[in-house]
């Protein structure tokens, strides 16, 4: 089992992370500051100046950085679909025991 | 909305979302005779607004996610009776608010139903009356903790279902009581406001619970039992400092019915397994 797992599930099979909408961002950092998994990672020097370094840090099902983000420049994807996924792998791993 | 309240607007410069505030706050204060506060001078002097701010109900109304004017509340340590957030309102009246300064016909218009609608709240009897509490929980609960540095996380010992999103369910029958665990509202710290599910409302497990809110940030309780909403928890929305207070006990959220809960249990945890995860985040998260 790897390391980092959620529901039994190996977390990078999840796929669950925040998109930065870069027509909208103003890069205030708000969702740096606030999120403690070091999900994001600011560029200084390059034109996208956020980026989602570290998409698997991100905790599956939280959505809290979208909810300080002022411009709403932060979006997730569809939980049920999200759910249904976890599901499906957690039975392929039972299937393959 | 008919009684007279204390309205702090964010009345922020920087997003439209905050010219949509000012114009809410100057539409119900005309209709009701409610008092604006104005965030830029409360915020130097606490003469002017103090009187007002504690002896009327506090409506807050934020402009976008940022949350000014709550942050601004929970610094003055005021006592919020309603909030409202124009970005969120927006979606729900599918009104999209314009990318510059100047507020134009839809934004005027999106104001004028925002404060309609908070006008004809009184009228109708909120969705949560109805709602009648039917678990039946043990009458005192065993708590396992874990202490870091002055911090202590409780957890109940026995009879509790967790999700790995720090939320739990106690299930009797076909009914649940669900709530967050300690870690949420340590994490939080002092929570100012609870947005309740909607009763009648199905939710998805995982799906999203409603949200507590503290000067720190919002949290979004994520169900870890699918079902329909039989009850809120109503005492929070008067005593949402319950959940500081005990967050299994009276702090609980909401009840649900039940409706797929054997197929619920594959995805949540126990006691043991649980208690582990959170003893982890309190290690490796938890400032």
């Amino acid at each position: 089992m790897s390391e980092n797992t959620f529901m039994g599930v190996p977390r990078d099979k999840i796929d669950w992370a925040p998109v930065i909408d870069y027509g909208k961002c103003n890069y205030c950092m708000d969702c740096v500051k606030f999120c403690p998994h070091q999900v994001f990672e600011v560029r200084e020097n390059e034109e996208k100046r956020l980026i989602v370094k570290n998409p698997n840090n991100c905790v599956v099902f939280c959505r809290a950085c979208s909810k300080t983000c002022g411009l709403d420049a932060l979006s997730f994807p569809n939980k049920s679909d999200t759910t249904k996924r976890i599901k499906e792998i957690r039975k392929e791993m039972e299937g393959s025991e | 909305m008919s009684k007279e309240y204390a309205i702090l607007p964010c009345n922020g410069l920087d997003k439209l979302a905050g010219y949509v505030t000012r114009e809410i706050a100057l539409r119900l204060a005309e209709e009701t005779g409610s008092e604006i506060i104005c965030p830029t001078f409360y915020r130097v002097s606490d003469a002017r607004y103090n009187k007002v701010a504690s002896e009327k109900p506090l409506l807050v109304i934020d402009g976008c996610g940022t949350r000014c004017a709550g942050k601004l509340a929970a610094e003055k340590g005021l006592k919020i009776t309603e909030k409202i957030n124009v970005t969120d309102e927006s979606k729900k009246f599918g009104i999209k608010i314009g990318s510059g300064l100047r507020m134009g016909e839809d934004e005027f218009k999106l104001a004028e139903m925002i404060a309609s609608d908070l006008l004809r709240e009184d009228a109708i009897p909120p969705a949560g009356q109805d709602s009648k509490s039917a678990v039946i929980m043990p009458e005192s609960l065993e708590y396992e903790i874990y202490q870091k540095d002055k911090f202590i996380f409780r957890l109940p010992k026995a009879g509790f279902y967790f999700n790995e999103n720090d939320c739990w369910a106690y299930v009797s029958g076909n009914k649940a009581r669900i709530g967050v665990t300690d870690y949420v509202q340590k994490s939080l710290s002092d929570i100012m406001f609870f947005t309740p599910p909607e009763v009648g409302s199905e939710i998805e497990q995982f799906g999203e619970a409603g949200s507590i809110e503290s000067g720190k940030a919002v949290f979004e309780i994520i169900c870890p039992v699918s079902g329909v909403v039989t009850a809120v928890n109503e005492k929070l929305l008067d005593y949402p400092e319950y959940i500081n207070d005990n967050p299994y006990e009276q702090g609980w959220i909401a009840e649900l019915e039940l409706t797929n809960f054997e197929s619920d249990k594959e995805m949540l945890l126990q006691f043991e397994d649980y208690f582990k995860i959170m003893k982890k985040k309190v290690d490796e998260y938890h400032v």
